[in-house]
């Protein structure tokens, strides 16, 4: 029925399966052709029960004494959607902190009496819900719901751990600043989805706006029984389940937690590009896409099946065109979100520069494409087969059932949703299939982030559709602040004299390196030497760096190891122009990257800035900015350097009234404390990061 | 250049947070609920398992070719999993490319691995789709294509896959050389040298090589087909019949020797690993085969010594006296039918030598020997263990594969549902016994892995 490509069956094998004799093989000739589906069985379902405990929390259970096992899922509307305006992370950051300590248990204990039972539990959150997950043998039933009832109800937040949660995450936001998907995931949302909650995402300064109280806070209000959903598969009856549960929430009550009206999406009438423009970059990433349907839509279905035609795996139209046809890319997806409010329709690729217009040119007209022209059979055959076919496979276990038995709940999906699922889907045909595609999938009415190198893409992208243009930080930029400019420096030089600076590199607070800085008079200029060690040699780095006498750079030397991998930089300076070549470590090996840029006079070299910064005139609120060229990149930007206030610091050399000075733009945000009286740098502090190097001497 | 210096600290700080040391052990079997399975064998020498099962409505074709590393010979190491890569190049009626686009149109999954012991191929379908896998595995047993194309293409994927996943990993490629170094070389070639093989040995073998193993090891009397999940057997022993039955029996394939000496001396080694920042001491003892009655207490001591957050080692070797920023107890990296070994190894923690961190490796390991462990220790290794085995028996492709390893490890079907037993009957003496019996110096290799001097 769902097949109906005439597939030749060999007529021995549909005697056998009417039949079913078992025949001598040596008469029978092996088929040359796949071997049609034989039919296929109602899907067998165990019919879930439902009940609501004493304290109000829902729940639903699909029992099996199969095995002997049970897996669970309590969810609560307190996904990220409710993080206040200005604290974007704190849902997270609730369920990272809630099985780091609950009820008498540290979070060692946690984890032991978990280990202890063979099972696994952990808490996280989505756009909507936050959820708590998990799976025993149904022998430890009772600890494991007395430790749910604990991490759910009875968090202890500690100080402690409140910190190191903290500092994870943004050590991890700082990882993702230079990961240009999650750039453009980031912008494609907020410029999606406007004012809507789904639009925010976490930065270090939401971060660092999250209290403790906040998280208690959170808790309080949101963490609430009614209007939780206990969802639980496996070897369980609902009077143990109901017994077990109503005792482990034991003390867990209140209203529910409000609703909040959310403000309505933007509509967008028109396709427009932000381009965020990250210098250097060798690939872009264009995300492009357009809000779509709620979770419930009766076209669903079909729009699904438009969207994996277009985009899914490795034989949909983007992937086929882009990357087999074309070789424009490693991969090209498209895909529909399902969230409680409306979805995204959503297509990407990583493309490389060169050709970043033409693959924006031609994945435009796939998607146009694929709602104006009629779906093949043999496309439609195949990926309605893969949806209807790997059904059974994704409620196989018990822990994959409770998560699509959750969903019908709170996504608001008829009651029958599993039983109908495969039927539903089988019957989709393609005028259908192309009708959602029209619905779901609009090119003119798309917003398209481009995540790469602004100077290189924007000429060609303005011809595609209106662009504007942000920086990583999402500060709007014009065009013309892409090309960097010509600017009067704004250091004296004459201030500058050889010194020697030893710092020590502290991570959380354990001195584990060295980094010493030099800078001495030489040949008519000035030439600066680093050479940092951390950790005995796991990261190491030295530089020589010569300079004439105004500080324009002249010739850049750098070695440096990392994990094992030894990477070279050497770099001449000459006629206005930066030439040589670098290399950067990534995952499988060193990168390297021939440099030919040209230098706006008046820049000085990235690894200057450390012997730059005394000579600018510091005071309140004085702000520099100064083009810098980056060997890592082979590009020039402007960097900004801001005072922000003053501070008393100690460090190992001593205590030293300093100037804070914020650094904007670059390879990263930087805070420098510069000693007033000495000029001397004391403290550089790497934002978000458990880092910094201090003076020792 | 302090900014990116920091930088990259960072980002190896968040990395190091996932360091994960060891493959996790895969094994097999429980008892509860027992698994009905049929077996037979067809006229031309197939070995097949059924075990029907209508909870879900998927199925698993899985065969298991009685060939892995440990049938290669010198010269030519790498040599079974680089055929195993040359069974997805396609065969007289699969077009290369074609096996997995029918997989994935019908709904399924699929793939293949190489072990020391055995070779596996499996599809996961949804069960209408029987069918299809029983004529995928045929057709590539009867009529697999062998070119020079194909077979260059894929000895550079295997080369790459061998850069990518061990010479590019930190601690991988010591570790798995070490493991392999306590065999003799000369009486146990079989399990002294390493699955993934050389890159000599890989640029070595022909395209003669691959037809012969092909013919050696590749025949259905050689191998045992696994079909587990939703299907009626009488119809599925029709396709298997039909597709399986024409394909000729080929000759014996050659015995494996080894003959691998216990107790013969301690011996010390020390190795270089450039991907390697901190160092590391890896302690080996040699231990039986899977199917010894020693080795579950060997694996439970396993895990109560150094698998998880409340192991001993973690306890007393990272958390208490911070010697160590990691350390790990596993035995074996799989079953096997010949000798296996069990290791400790501990990552030296910054300004920590070596030397005090094996100093506490070897006090736990004699101390297990001397005053055993503690009742709710063992309790809960039998826990995580019989959680393992019940959860891997929850699926249809966890069921293939269990019901193949107690075909070939344990000699009997049946001991997929009665090899937990083994597990459940060990004893805290048993432990202390095990211990003293194997985990003794002049039956260890200790090997120290040393980070490469960094002088940029």
């Amino acid at each position: 029925m769902m097949h109906r490509k005439a597939i030749r069956v060999g007529a021995l094998g549909l005697a056998a399966l009417v039949s079913a004799p078992v025949l001598t093989a040596q008469t029978a000739p092996f088929p040359t052709q796949p071997p049609a589906p034989m039919p296929l069985k109602p899907a067998a379902l165990p019919p879930f029960q439902e009940a609501t405990l004493v304290n109000g929390v829902r729940v639903v259970l699909v029992e099996n004494h199969r095995n002997p096992t049970i897996a669970y899922r309590l969810a609560l509307p307190a996904g990220d959607a409710y993080d206040s305006k200005g604290k974007t992370g704190t849902a997270t950051m609730v369920a990272a902190l809630l099985t780091k300590g609950a009820g008498t248990r540290t979070a060692e204990q946690i984890s032991a009496a978990i280990e202890g039972t063979g099972g696994g539990m952990g808490a996280s959150t989505d756009e909507d819900y936050l959820s708590v997950s998990g799976f025993v043998l149904s022998n430890a039933a009772p600890i494991a719901f007395e430790l749910l009832g604990d991490v759910i109800a009875r968090p202890t937040f500690s100080e402690k751990e409140f910190e190191l949660a903290r500092t994870q995450t943004l050590s991890g936001l700082q990882l993702n600043a230079a990961d240009p998907g999650f750039l453009a995931g980031k912008y494609f949302r907020a410029g999606l989805y406007g004012a809507h909650p789904y639009g925010a995402t976490a930065t270090a300064t939401t971060v660092r706006a999250i209290t403790r109280a906040d998280l208690q806070a959170f808790h309080a209000t949101r963490v609430r029984p009614r209007g939780a959903l206990l969802v639980v598969a496996g070897d369980i009856t609902m009077r143990q389940l109901t017994t077990l549960a109503n005792r482990a929430f034991a003390g867990w009550t209140g209203a529910p937690a409000s609703v909040a009206t959310l403000p309505a999406p933007p509509v967008r009438r028109t396709t427009e590009i932000l381009l965020v423009h990250r210098p250097g970059s060798v690939q872009s990433n264009l995300l492009v896409g357009n809000l779509a349907i709620g979770p419930a839509d009766s076209t669903r279905f079909a729009a699904v099946l438009a969207t994996q035609v277009l985009g899914g795996g490795s034989d949909g139209r983007l992937f086929t065109i882009l990357r087999e046809q074309k070789s424009w890319t490693y991969g090209a997806y498209a895909n529909l979100t399902r969230v409680r409010g409306i979805g995204r329709f959503e297509a990407n690729a990583e493309v490389r520069t060169e050709v970043t217009d033409s693959a924006l040119v031609e994945l435009l007209a796939q998607l146009k494409r694929v709602g104006a022209e009629p779906i093949t059979a043999s496309e439609l055959e195949g990926k309605r087969g893969a949806m209807v076919g790997s059904f059974p496979l994704t409620i196989e276990t018990p822990q994959a059932l409770a998560e699509r038995v959750a969903s019908i709940t709170l996504y608001g999906l008829p009651a029958n949703y599993l039983q109908t699922y495969r039927t539903k889907m089988a019957a989709v045909t393609a005028a259908q299939v192309s009708a959602a595609a029209r619905r779901v999938i609009r090119p003119q009415q798309s917003l398209i982030v481009v995540v790469g190198d602004g100077t290189k893409l924007y000429d060609k992208l303005v011809k595609i559709a209106p662009v504007t243009i942000r920086n990583a930080d999402g500060d709007v930029m014009q065009a013309s602040d892409l090309t960097p400019k010509v600017m009067a420096t704004a250091f004296d030089v004459s201030q500058l004299k050889a010194s020697r600076d030893s710092f020590v590199v502290m991570v959380q607070g354990n001195a584990l390196g060295t980094s010493v800085v030099s800078v001495e008079a030489k040949n008519g200029g000035w030439t600066m030497s680093e050479n940092t060690n951390v950790m005995n040699g796991m990261i190491a780095q030295r530089t020589t760096l010569e300079s004439d006498a105004v500080l324009s750079p002249v010739s850049l030397q750098q070695g440096a190891s990392m994990q094992g991998q030894q990477t070279k930089t050497d770099v001449a300076f000459a006629g206005g122009k930066a030439k040589g070549s670098a290399q950067t470590p990534s995952q499988t090996g060193p990168q390297t990257k021939a440099i030919d840029t040209d230098l706006p006079s008046g820049t000085i070299a990235s690894d200057a800035l450390q012997m730059v910064l005394p000579l600018f005139r510091w005071a309140n609120n004085a702000t520099f900015t100064v083009n810098v060229f980056s060997a890592g990149k082979g590009t020039v930007e402007p960097i900004t350097l801001t005072v922000v206030g003053s501070e008393s610091v100690t460090v190992p050399a001593g205590t030293f009234d300093s100037w804070k000075i914020e650094q904007k733009g670059g390879e990263a945000a930087v805070v420098f404390y510069l000693a007033k009286a000495s000029k001397r740098l004391v403290k550089i502090s790497p934002v978000g990061q458990p880092i910094e190097l201090q003076l020792a001497k | 250049m302090f900014i990116s210096t920091t930088s990259r600290l960072a980002a190896i700080l968040t990395a190091g947070a996932a360091l994960t040391l060891f493959p996790v052990a895969g094994v097999m079997a429980q008892t509860v609920p027992p698994l009905t399975h049929e077996s037979y064998t067809l006229p031309n020498g197939l070995r097949v398992i059924l075990a029907e099962d209508h909870a879900a409505q998927v199925v698993t074709v899985n065969v298991w070719y009685n060939v892995g590393s440990r049938n290669e010979r010198p010269g030519r190491t790498g040599f079974a999993h680089l055929f195993e890569h040359m069974m997805f190049q396609g065969s007289d009626n699969v077009k290369k490319g074609d096996h997995m686009s029918l997989v994935e149109r019908g709904g399924g999954n699929m793939n293949g691995s190489t072990a020391d012991d055995r070779t596996n191929y499996y599809e996961s379908l949804p069960s209408n789709r029987l069918n299809l896998g029983l004529w995928l595995e045929a057709d590539r047993m009867r009529s697999l294509k062998i070119t020079k194309e194909n077979f260059e293409n894929q000895r550079e994927t295997v080369k790459e896959e061998r850069r990518l996943r061990i010479d590019n990993q930190p601690y991988t490629g010591a570790f798995l050389g070490a493991i392999t170094s306590v065999f003799d070389a000369k009486s146990c070639f079989a399990y002294a040298h390493e699955t993934i093989g050389s890159m000599d040995d890989l640029n070595a073998a022909t395209l003669d090589d691959v037809i012969d193993f092909h013919k050696t090891y590749y025949t259905p009397n050689n191998a045992t087909l696994v079909v587990t999940g939703d299907f009626v057997p009488s119809d599925a022993k029709a396709l298997i019949a039909e597709y399986f039955g024409a394909i000729p029996t080929g000759p014996a394939a050659p015995d494996v020797q080894c003959d691998q000496p216990f107790n013969t001396g301690l011996q010390r080694k020390s190795v270089t690993d450039s991907k390697a920042n901190l160092p590391a001491v890896l302690v080996l003892w040699r231990i039986p085969e899977y199917k010894s009655a020693d080795w579950p207490a060997l694996e439970l001591l396993s895990t109560i010594l150094g698998q998880g957050e409340s192991s001993r080692l973690n306890r007393i070797v990272v958390r208490d006296t911070k010697a160590a920023v990691a350390a790990q107890a596993l035995a074996g990296i799989g079953p096997r039918r010949g000798p296996n070994v069990f290791g400790t190894l501990g990552i030296a923690n910054q300004g920590v030598s070596p030397d005090s961190v094996e100093k506490l490796l070897q006090q736990e390991i004699a101390r297990v020997g001397t005053t055993g462990v503690e009742a709710d220790e063992l309790a809960k290794a039998k826990n995580a263990y019989r959680a393992g085995k019940v959860a891997e028996l929850e699926t249809s492709m966890g069921r293939a594969e269990a019901l193949h390893a107690a075909t070939m490890f344990l000699g009997d079907t049946k001991a997929v549902s009665t090899n937990i037993d083994r597990y459940m009957a060990v004893t805290i003496d048993d432990i202390k016994r095990v211990a003293a019996t194997y985990l003794r110096p002049d039956n260890s290799t200790i090997v120290l892995i040393k980070p490469e001097t960094k002088t940029p």
